[in-house]
């Protein structure tokens, strides 16, 4: 059984709004890593807020359709469950933060505290994520004062620290500098492997370093699913994001003739470098 | 247009964000202001459109020295986009927002409604202009705080992290603006952690490192040289690296990558 399981999902935000999800239909086994790529206001939030049971809420129900989590509508679930189940890190950290704890580590035993554990198994847990997500000089620090970065860590290990069957990020490295965003993205790629992932974001970097499967959005419907290269080639792929600037320049070479026509186009420098090389030997 | 002198800034006594950092920039000029989180960014940001005054030294925008000058007058010099749009977003219609600049310039009204006209249209809003600003998407709301700076056609525009949360879409958009200002004569800083954006865009780089100026050329000049770049804590863009390794001349865009490549290969091709 699928771990989530959406069916043809219409959705709007009110019965007079726009539908901001237009059928939307995609199964997540457990232990995928999954990208959901789309432009500015493609429905990315709100469909990870489906996947993750923030959505629906009263009043905020399914147009038509409808997703399931292990074979259950979402609310048939209780809160307790589904936070074990799946954990969502959204774009605005700072929101996130309980408002109950005075230091950065009350804030990440927070949600562990709330499920009535042992204190020894919440010592033990903790333990785990704050190494993970580099979190040990951070501890004592009131959360309000962490860095946009700091907090977003924060959030992350107060996910992790539930030890969820799936972690939904919502552009988690939106608020980053380049080195801090790479630190986070290697940390990432850390994780168990049975944990399922769920990245939305509009950036490639992230993806590539963490997808195998890219699921392309747009005006609220699933223009394309599959791996990478197949989503990288298509067409709105290059509207949407721009491509990595290798791959920009490999179809400008093509399209003067000096690239095989019909090679996959290289997405990373390594692979400009193999051809080049390759090219220089054959000359 | 901009005039920075001997400039030096603290917030607290003896802790200097900035000490000595001079530098001018003309009309024209596309300037991104670059350096790790805490270099002085945005507090080099904020002694330009007057909203901190120079502790040591000083700044001259259009003429006016800014800390003899009320900000409402040095922001008719030089508009800012802020890092949020939040920041700077408190009417309740799009276009409400971006009148609010026009209404308190001495203009006439109808003067004030072809610019409003003007700059909702240059940013893809003339049919959002009834709606809530904060009931528009994170890039949209951007364009907002983009508009309502247009509107008032200033002489010099700060833009701090414009394309952050845009896709490739609105960047283009935000180049093509960037653009045309340049066209008119318009000085433009952008703070920007976006490397690709800043070789693509920018006539010139000013790096900051520990409150000082650690570079100033072009971005070619720049993204070539390893010390600049891990002085400012940049990464030279991806292109331009593999053009190195390549031992292709350094290219900063896809464009003229492309372009070295196939010059070489026609090369290959008539040496064999």
């Amino acid at each position: 059984m699928a771990l989530i399981d959406i069916d043809n999902l219409v959705f709007s935000y009110g019965p007079k709004a726009p539908r901001v999800l237009d059928g939307v239909s995609l199964s997540i086994e457990s232990g995928e890593r999954i990208a959901i790529m789309g432009g500015n206001g493609s429905g990315k939030t709100t469909l990870a807020q489906w996947i993750a049971g923030w959505l629906p809420r009263p009043g905020m129900e399914a147009t038509t359709g409808h997703v399931r989590a292990k074979g259950r509508p979402w609310q048939d679930w209780s809160a307790l469950d589904r936070a074990q189940t799946v954990q969502f890190v959204g774009q605005i950290p700072m929101q996130q933060l309980s408002g109950f704890a005075f230091t950065v580590f009350d804030e990440m035993v927070f949600g562990p505290g709330n499920l009535g554990l042992e204190p020894d198994e919440i010592r033990r847990r903790a333990e785990t994520v704050i190494d993970l997500c580099n979190m040990r000089h951070l501890l004592d620090r009131d959360p309000f004062t962490l860095s946009g970065g700091e907090q977003q860590r924060l959030s992350i290990a107060s996910a992790l620290i539930m030890q969820p069957e799936a972690l939904v990020l919502d552009e988690p490295t939106g608020n980053f500098d380049p080195e801090s965003r790479d630190a986070l993205l290697g940390q990432i790629a850390l994780l168990p492997r049975d944990l399922t992932i769920l990245l939305c974001d509009m950036a490639l970097k992230p993806a590539l370093a963490i997808a195998d499967r890219f699921v392309l959005l747009d005006e609220g419907r699933i223009i394309a699913d599959g791996a990478p290269y197949e989503i990288l080639d298509h067409p709105l792929t290059a509207e949407i994001f721009g491509l990595p600037a290798v791959m920009e320049a490999a179809g400008l070479i093509r399209d003067a003739g000096h690239w095989p026509a019909n090679a996959r186009l290289p997405m990373t420098p390594s692979a400009v470098v193999e051809h080049f090389v390759r090219r220089v030997h054959d000359a | 247009m901009l005039e920075v002198q001997g400039v030096g800034f603290h917030y607290v006594p003896g802790v200097e964000v900035l000490r000595k950092v001079s530098f001018s920039a003309a009309a024209g000029d596309i300037v991104a202001l670059v350096g790790r989180n805490g270099a002085g960014k945005s507090t080099l940001l904020r002694l330009l459109n007057g909203l901190l005054k120079p502790t040591r030294g000083t700044v001259t925008i259009d003429g006016n020295v800014t800390a003899e000058t009320p900000v409402h007058l040095i922001s008719r010099s030089i508009g800012t986009v802020f890092q949020s749009p939040e920041q700077q977003i408190f009417n309740a219609t799009v276009r409400d927002e971006v009148m609010f600049g026009p209404r308190n310039l001495p203009i006439t009204s109808g003067e004030r409604e072809t610019r409003v006209q003007e700059a909702l249209e240059r940013t893809g809003l003339t049919s959002q202009s009834a709606v809530h600003p904060l009931d528009l998407d994170q890039a949209r709301r951007r364009f907002v705080a983009l508009a309502s700076v247009l509107a008032t056609r200033p002489p010099a525009l700060l833009l701090d992290e414009p394309q952050r949360g845009l896709d490739a879409r609105g960047r283009l958009l935000l180049e093509q603006i960037v653009l045309e200002e340049q066209a008119k004569g318009c000085c433009v800083v952008i703070v920007c952690h976006d490397m690709e954006f800043v070789a693509r865009l920018a006539t010139r780089v000013i790096a900051l490192s520990e409150g000082e100026i650690s570079a100033d050329c072009h971005p070619a000049e720049f993204f070539v040289n390893a010390k600049l770049t891990a002085g400012a804590s940049v990464e030279a863009p991806d292109i331009l690296r593999l053009s190195q390794e390549l031992g292709l001349p350094p290219c900063l865009t896809p464009a003229s990558f492309a372009a070295a490549w196939v010059a070489q290969s026609i090369e290959l091709a008539n040496r064999t």
